[in-house]
């Protein structure tokens, strides 16, 4: 099997081709999937700047700031993963309320984040004189949360490929490959396009109502009954 | 060819190095930060986005010459509070500034606040700044200063530069009025803008909707202006200030900073520039972009 070629559904084809499938319902299938998983990049590391920009005024644009913000995402990714990956495995009922409950979790801390994250963090700098303390409680308080709920469907994600006939490491490849793409999509659209033109809070009430639909078609996509992308 | 392509390289980092006495460069948290001196004169310059930028200049055999043109524009808070007891100043830089007020005013006090460590390191070390009682430095970020700290300042002055960039939180409506909120009723806020590009609307507009009055001194042929405002609607801020008494009472002033000439450099409200522009908050400040065609601090190179 070779690498994807230049058409532009190649890409699709090449997944595909793993197990000579049905198109055209699986192709439908098969971009509505790797475009969730794109969101869900986009969702992560955009709300990474969107976080920047709500800590400035209260705790400045220092290099501890960014190290704890870093830090905090590189953290809600961790457990999200190993949290992502619990779920997959776990059986089919206890899956999908996990997956329910992940996604209101990611929803309900974005909504909390959007809603009251300036009241949040202009308390939490009169409690905290100690800017290291009070970035820690602020970062894990109003980013951690979504964060890591977000990211434990990208091992569900996997898990769905794989368990439809893609190769594990393949499934893992594509997943994390496209997601990283995701990523790098949220980063430069927040940074050039999205704060250049739109005021954070209304952006984190954009980030929120994506979430919603993202993660309740990606639950409904990840059901078991769902078709098989691969025989 | 390893060789040929060391020379080429060594020839064009000569080519971007000034030709100084001596130079050194330091990487620091926030800033490329290089040191030259040229005779006498020691200079604080901060590298970004492929230009270098004048920070600040002491004249070691005459520290009390303002060397860089905009500080003694900065004096102009004079001319709307001539008699300060306690200023704050947002932007450390190798003081040059401090050095010419704490001579003009022997009985003011002025604290600085500077992010960097590094730069209030290189400070004392190559500029021969030596704080003290009446010229105490905090190294932390601005906003989280005029937030913590409770006094009151007769002139608040934000000078806060990263290279030639204003970080966003220190451009917003919000923190002008917490700005606000630490001045005296008669304290004049004091900043260094730069013409010439959309920031320069904006942050006038977004001044204007804190302070009533907001006027501007053009510093001559460097891009600069330095807004002056205060917190009063009434009386209007003179356009006539009293030079000559100030002279009198301030002389250690008058024979550092031309104090009339000064008072011509003020220039009229750009209304027409301002009335498009939108207001900077902390929610929406793409200070950035705004600034993407932004000169630098003195353009002098």
């Amino acid at each position: 099997m070779g690498a994807p070629g230049g058409g532009r559904w190649d890409f699709l084809e090449f997944t595909l081709a793993t197990g000579g499938l049905r198109p055209p319902n699986l192709r439908v299938h098969l971009v509505i999937f790797y475009t969730l998983v794109v969101l869900l990049g986009i969702l992560s590391m955009g709300f990474q700047l969107l976080a920047s920009r709500l800590l400035n005024p209260f705790f400045g644009s220092s290099l501890i700031v960014w190290a704890w913000l870093i830090s905090t995402f590189l953290a809600a990714f961790s457990v999200g993963s190993i949290l992502g990956g619990w779920i997959s495995n776990a059986p089919t009922s206890q899956r999908i309320r996990a997956q329910w409950i992940a996604g209101a979790v990611a929803v309900g801390s974005l909504a909390f984040t959007a809603f009251f994250g300036r009241a949040v963090l202009g308390q939490i700098e009169i409690a905290f004189t100690e800017i290291t303390t009070g970035l820690l409680v602020a970062c894990l308080g109003l980013f951690f949360l979504p964060v890591t709920t977000l990211s434990s469907f990208g091992p569900q994600c996997v898990q769905f490929l794989a368990g439809r006939g893609t190769p594990p490491g393949k499934a893992s490849g594509l997943v994390y490959g496209v997601s990283t793409l995701g990523n790098i999509a949220g980063v430069m659209l927040t940074a050039f396009v999205l704060i250049p033109h739109l005021p954070v809070s209304t952006l984190l009430y954009l980030w929120l109502g994506v979430a919603l639909v993202n993660l309740s078609c990606l639950i409904i996509l990840l059901r078991p009954d769902q078709p098989a992308l691969s025989p | 060819m390893k060789l040929l392509r060391l020379v080429a390289l060594g020839l064009s980092i000569s080519a971007v190095l000034p030709a100084a006495d001596f130079v050194e460069n330091h990487d620091t948290l926030y800033n490329n930060l290089t040191i030259e001196r040229r005779g006498t004169v020691v200079e604080l310059r901060a590298r970004s986005r492929g230009g270098e930028y004048l920070e600040s200049a002491v004249d070691l055999a005459d520290p009390l010459r303002l060397v860089v043109q905009y500080t003694r524009t900065l004096f102009a808070a004079a001319l709307h509070e001539p008699a300060p007891k306690n200023v704050l100043m947002i932007g450390l830089g190798g003081a040059g500034f401090h050095r010419v007020f704490v001579h003009a005013y022997p009985q003011a006090r002025i604290q600085s606040v500077e992010l960097d460590p590094k730069v209030f390191e290189l400070s004392q070390s190559k500029m021969a700044f030596k704080p003290n009682a009446r010229t105490p430095v905090a190294v932390m970020d601005g906003r989280l200063f005029v937030k913590r700290n409770r006094e009151q300042w007769d002139w608040l002055i934000l000078d806060a530069f990263r290279g030639g960039f204003v970080p966003p939180h220190l451009k917003t409506e919000e923190f002008y009025r917490e700005c606000a909120a630490r001045m005296t009723e008669r304290g004049v806020f004091v900043t260094n803008l730069h013409q010439g590009t959309e920031l320069f609307a904006a942050d006038l507009k977004t001044m204007r909707a804190v302070f009533p009055q907001v006027v501007l001194y053009e510093v001559a042929g460097r891009g600069n202006v330095i807004a002056c405002a205060v917190k009063y609607a009434e009386p209007a801020m003179s356009r006539t200030p009293d030079v000559a008494g100030l002279k009198r009472v301030y002389p250690a002033l008058a024979e550092k900073v031309d104090l009339a000439g000064l008072a011509a450099e003020r220039i009229a409200f750009p209304e027409a520039v301002v009335k498009n522009a939108r207001v900077l908050t902390d929610d929406f400040s793409p200070v950035e972009f705004l600034d993407a065609l932004k000169s630098n601090n003195t353009n002098a190179r």
